[in-house]
C-alpha cells in the first residue's frame, strides 16, 4: 500500500518536472544568461588573482559557505566520533592479508600523499583544491590502516591537528576584520603573479588550511568506524 | 529526431531520473542500506541538476589558464561552486546515517525498518 | 555596536576548539560553552538595542551583493536571536547537571553548532547560505537527539534523519530552479527581478521550498518524525528542538512567502493546514501516556497555531504569530525542562506514575502549572495576549472561513485544557511520596525560576513586547525597505 502510493507521487512529480520544466529549461538559449556567475567571472581575474574561477567562487566570494560545509564535515565527524564510544576496540588481524596488498599499500602511500599535497597547494590553478586534495590524503592514510600495521590509528593526535587547522581558518577570516574594509574574510594579501603557486592573496592559505582539516578528520572518522566493533555476540572476530 | 537527443537532455533526464529513484528507494525499500544509498543517490541526482542549470552550449570550464580563450567562451562558475559544497553536505549526512545504522544494528540484532518500530503511539 | 558576524563565529571557535582540550580537562568545556553562551545573549541584547528601529546589512568578504553574501539583521532578526541565544543559554545551564559522561565535550561543541545554524538562519540574506545554515542546525540535531545512545534515541534520529535529507533534496533542487530563472542568490536581488522571470519555474521551486522546509517545521502531514524525535532526546535538546528550531523554519517559509515572492496566494491553503495541524495535534496529545510525547504533541499543535497566525495576513495577525513564537518558545522550554527533572526524579516517564509529584516537590509543581496555563493562554500570563492578539486579527478580517478557523482553534485551545488538567490532577491528588525531594539543584532551579519569573511578570511589559513584535512584523512584510538596506 505504502509503495502504492509512494509510486504514484513520484511517477506524478517525474511526470510534472518532464512536461513543464524540461520545456522550459532544455530548449531556453542560454547563450545570453544574464547572472551573478557570468558577472564574477568578468571580474575575477582582475579582482583576485587566481586563475580559477571556482575557487575564487568558493574562497572568496561564497567564503562563508565553506566555513559552513567545513562545520557540516566537522559535525558529522564529531557525530560518528560520538556514536561509535564503547564498543569493544578491535584489532584487525593483518597477518591475513596478502602479502601484495601489503607492499602495494606501502608502495602506493607517498605517492598518494604528495598528489594530495599538489592538489591541495594547486587549488587555484587547476580544479581541485582543499576537499579533493584532503580526500586523496585521507584514502591513502586509511589504505594503509586497513591493510598493515604500519600506522597506529591514534584519535587525539589527529584531533589536535583538526582543531588547530579550523581555528587558522576563522584566525585568517577575522584578520579582514581589522582590515580598512572591516568585514569577514577579507582578501587582504597582494595577488602575486598571475599563474602561479604564490598567487591570489589568501586562496593558498585557506585551501591548505581547509585541506589539512578536512585529511585529519576524514582519517579519523573512517579509523572510528573502523577499529571500534559492533555486533551481536555470535558474531566470530 | 536530432533536436530531441541532444545532450541537454540527456542529463536532465539523468538527474530527474536519479531523484525519483532515490525518493522511491527511501519511501519503498524495507532495508535501511538501501534507504541510505536511494538518499545518496538523490543527492547526486539535484547537484547534477545544480551544474547543469550552469550550462552554456560550447562552452568550456571556468579556468584562465595559459591556453585560455578568454571569459566569453566560459560556462558559469557560480553552480559548480554551489555543488562543491553540496557534496560535501551530502557526504557528512550519509557518513552520519550509516553510524547510526551500526548501532541500531547493535541493539536490534536486523536492519528491516519494519522491525525497528519500538517507539509506538 | 557588536558585529552580528560575532554571533556566528565565536561559536563556531569554541565549537572547533572544544574537542582540542577534551581529553585533558573535561569540565573545562563546560566553562567554555557558557561564557560563549554569555557572550552571545549579551551581544545578541545589544544588536537588539540598536537594529530595533534602524536596520543594518552587514557585508562578508567585501564584495557588495549581489555578487558576495550579506547579513541582514534588522527587528525580526533582532527579536529571534534574542529568542534562540536566551532558550538556547537556560538549556545549557540545565544540561550541565545531567550531561555528565566521557562525551560531553562533544556535546557542548555540537550544541554550540546548533546554536550558531539557529542565528546563521535567521541573519543571512542569501539564499544558498540559508541552505548551509540549515544542514549545520539539522546534522547538529540528528546527533543530538542520538545522544543517549538508547534504542529510542537511535531509532527517532534515524527517522527524522531520513525525512529531513529528502527535505533538503528538495530545497537544493528549489535553489537550482531559483538560479536557473533568476540567475542570482541574494534575497533582496531575488525579491527585485522574480516578476521576470517565469511563472512556472518560480512556482515549482516555491512549493519544493516549503515542502522542504516545512518538513522540518513540522507542518501536517510531514511531521511524523516529530513526536518520537521531541520525546526520545536529552531534555534540554527537546526544549531547545521545539522552542525554537521548528518556528525558525517556519520563519523562514514565511519569509519565502512574504517578503521574497510575494506569494500571498499560498495563505488560504495555509490557514486550513495549520488549524488541521493544531486540531491534531492536540486530539493526539490526548491519549498519550508518555509525557514527553504529550509536549512533542502540544509543540505539533502550537506550530498550527503559529501557521494560522501568519495567514491571517494582516500586521496584527502576523505580529501575534510572532508575539506567539516567543510564547511559546518560553512555556515549551520550561514545560520539557521541568518534564526532564521529573523523569530524573522519578524514574519514569509515564503521567500515570506521577500521582501526588507536586506534594512532594512543590517548586516543580509550580512551574509546570505556569508553563501550562501560559501555554493555554490564562490572563495574566504572556500566552494570553497573544492568542488574544490572533483570535482578534481573524475575526477582524470578516471572511466566513476564517471565522469558522477561529471557532476550530478555540476548539483546540479546550482540548490543550483538558489534557494539562488531566496531567495537573494527577500530580496534585494523591499520597505525597519519598521525602527530600523537595531540594532542587542550582542548575535546575535557575532557569525553570528564570523562565517561570518571565512568564508570570510580562503582563506588565506587554505594550512594550507587542511594540516589538509589531515591528519585526512589519518587517517580515516590508520588501522595499529590505531590497533598500540591502542592495542600496
Amino acid at each position: 500500500m505504502r509503495k502504492l502510493i509512494g509510486l504514484i507521487l513520484i511517477f506524478g512529480f517525474a511526470f510534472y518536472m518532464f512536461t513543464i520544466v524540461a520545456a522550459i529549461v532544455i530548449p531556453s538559449d542560454s547563450s545570453e544568461k544574464k547572472s551573478v556567475g557570468i558577472d564574477i567571472l568578468q571580474n575575477s581575474v582582475r579582482q583576485t588573482g587566481a586563475a580559477n574561477a571556482v575557487t575564487s567562487i568558493v574562497v572568496l566570494y561564497r567564503g562563508f559557505d565553506t566555513l559552513g560545509e567545513v562545520t557540516v564535515l566537522f559535525l558529522s565527524a564529531l557525530g560518528i566520533a560520538l556514536l561509535m564510544k564503547g564498543g569493544r576496540s578491535f584489532k584487525h588481524k593483518t597477518e591475513d592479508e596478502s602479502f601484495i596488498l601489503k607492499t602495494g599499500s606501502h608502495l602506493l602511500f607517498p605517492f598518494m600523499f604528495l598528489f594530495g599535497i599538489y592538489i591541495i597547494a594547486h587549488g587555484h590553478l587547476t580544479p581541485g583544491g582543499g576537499f579533493p586534495g584532503g580526500v586523496i590524503i585521507a584514502t591513502g592514510f586509511f589504505i594503509v590502516l586497513m591493510t598493515s600495521d604500519v600506522f597506529k590509528f591514534r584519535d587525539y593526535f589527529l584531533t589536535i591537528i583538526e582543531g588547530f587547522a579550523g581555528l587558522s581558518f576563522i584566525v585568517l577570516g577575522i584578520v579582514g576584520l581589522f582590515t580598512p574594509e572591516k568585514s569577514f574574510l577579507v582578501n587582504f594579501m597582494n595577488k602575486g603573479v598571475f599563474n602561479t603557486v604564490f598567487s591570489a592573496g589568501i586562496i593558498p592559505l585557506i585551501y591548505a588550511a581547509i585541506g589539512i582539516k578536512v585529511s585529519s578528520e576524514l582519517s579519523g572518522a573512517v579509523g572510528n568506524l573502523f577499529v571500534s566493533k559492533y555486533g551481536r555476540r555470535s558474531e566470530n572476530e | 529526431m536530432n533536436n530531441i537527443i541532444n545532450i541537454e537532455t540527456l542529463i536532465f533526464t539523468a538527474s530527474i531520473g536519479l531523484v525519483v529513484i532515490g525518493i522511491y528507494l527511501v519511501i519503498a525499500e524495507k532495508n535501511l542500506i538501501k534507504i541510505i544509498i536511494g538518499l545518496n543517490l538523490a543527492d547526486s541526482g539535484v547537484n547534477i541538476f545544480i551544474v547543469f542549470s550552469g550550462y552554456i552550449k560550447n562552452k568550456t570550464a571556468p579556468i584562465f589558464s595559459k591556453g585560455s580563450l578568454g571569459f566569453e567562451n566560459m560556462v558559469d562558475p557560480l553552480p559548480q561552486a554551489l555543488v562543491l559544497t553540496a557534496i560535501v553536505i551530502g557526504f557528512g549526512v550519509t557518513a552520519l546515517s550509516l553510524a547510526i545504522a551500526i548501532r541500531l544494528y547493535k541493539h536490534y540484532g536486523t536492519l528491516d525498518i519494519s522491525k525497528i518500530r519500538g517507539l509506538k503511539w | 555596536m557588536v558585529n552580528p558576524i560575532l554571533l556566528i563565529i565565536v561559536p563556531i571557535a569554541a565549537a572547533f576548539f572544544i574537542p582540542i582540550i577534551s581529553k585533558a580537562a573535561k569540565s573545562l568545556a563546560k566553562y567554555i560553552a557558557f561564557f560563549v553562551g554569555l557572550f552571545n545573549l549579551i551581544a545578541a541584547i545589544y544588536i537588539f538595542m540598536h537594529t530595533i528601529n534602524t536596520p543594518i546589512s552587514v557585508i562578508i568578504a567585501g564584495y557588495k551583493p549581489p555578487v558576495g553574501i550579506n547579513l541582514y539583521v534588522g527587528p525580526l532578526a533582532a527579536v529571534l536571536s534574542i529568542v534562540i541565544t536566551f532558550i538556547g543559554f537556560l538549556s545549557m545551564i540545565y544540561s550541565f547537571k545531567y550531561i555528565n559522561d566521557d562525551s560531553s565535550p562533544l556535546f557542548y561543541s555540537m550544541f554550540l553548532l546548533l546554536l550558531t545554524g539557529a542565528i546563521g538562519m535567521v541573519l543571512t540574506a542569501d539564499i544558498f547560505n540559508l541552505f548551509v545554515f540549515f544542514e549545520i542546525l539539522c546534522i547538529s540535531s540528528y546527533a543530538l537527539v542520538a545522544y543517549d545512545r538508547n534504542r529510542d534515541g537511535l531509532e527517532a534520529s534515524m527517522k527524522y534523519l531520513i525525512q529531513g535529507s529528502i527535505g533538503s533534496v528538495l530545497i537544493l533542487f528549489g535553489i537550482a530552479l531559483i538560479y536557473f530563472s533568476i540567475g542570482t542568490l541574494n534575497m533582496a536581488d531575488i525579491a527585485l527581478k522574480y516578476q521576470n522571470a517565469n511563472k512556472n519555474l518560480i512556482t515549482i521551486a516555491i512549493i519544493l521550498m516549503i515542502t522542504g522546509f516545512g518538513i522540518e517545521a513540522a507542518i501536517f502531514p510531514l511531521n511524523s518524525w516529530l513526536p518520537d524525535a521531541h520525546s526520545s532526546a536529552p531534555s534540554s535538546i527537546s526544549a531547545v528542538l521545539s522552542g525554537f528550531v521548528i518556528e525558525v523554519a517556519l520563519i523562514i517559509i514565511m519569509k519565502i512567502i512574504f517578503l521574497i515572492f510575494s506569494a500571498t496566494y499560498f495563505l488560504t491553503f495555509f490557514a486550513i493546514v495549520g488549524v488541521i495541524t493544531l486540531l491534531m495535534g492536540e486530539l493526539s496529545a490526548f491519549k498519550q501516556e508518555n509525557i514527553k510525547r504529550v509536549l512533542a504533541y502540544s509543540s505539533i499543535g502550537q506550530i498550527g497555531l503559529i501557521l494560522f497566525a501568519f495567514s491571517i495576513n494582516t500586521p496584527q495577525g502576523i505580529s501575534g504569530g510572532i508575539f506567539q513564537i516567543i510564547n511559546h518558545a518560553v512555556s515549551k522550554s520550561l514545560l520539557f525542562l521541568s518534564a526532564g527533572y521529573v523523569i530524573h526524579k522519578t524514574g519514569s516517564k509515564n503521567v500515570s506514575d506521577y500521582k501526588g509529584i507536586a506534594k512532594s516537590m512543590p517548586f516543580l509543581g509550580i512551574v509546570f502549572i505556569i508553563g501550562a496555563l501560559s501555554l493555554i493562554g490564562i490572563p495574566p500570563f504572556i500566552g494570553f495576549f497573544s492568542k488574544f492578539n490572533i483570535i482578534l486579527a481573524a475575526i477582524s478580517k470578516h471572511s466566513v472561513l476564517y471565522i469558522v478557523l477561529t471557532a476550530l482553534v478555540l476548539l483546540g485551545t479546550i482540548f490543550e485544557a483538558s489534557y494539562f488538567f488531566k496531567i495537573a490532577k494527577i500530580m496534585y491528588t494523591g499520597k505525597k511520596r519519598k521525602e527530600g525531594y523537595a531540594k532542587v539543584p542550582f542548575a535546575v532551579l535557575f532557569p525553570l525560576g528564570l523562565l517561570a519569573i518571565i512568564i508570570v511578570i510580562s503582563f506588565i511589559y506587554t505594550n512594550g513586547i507587542l511594540n516589538y513584535t509589531n515591528k519585526a512584523g512589519a518587517d517580515l512584510i516590508n520588501k522595499i525597505a529590505f531590497i533598500h538596506a540591502v542592495l542600496g
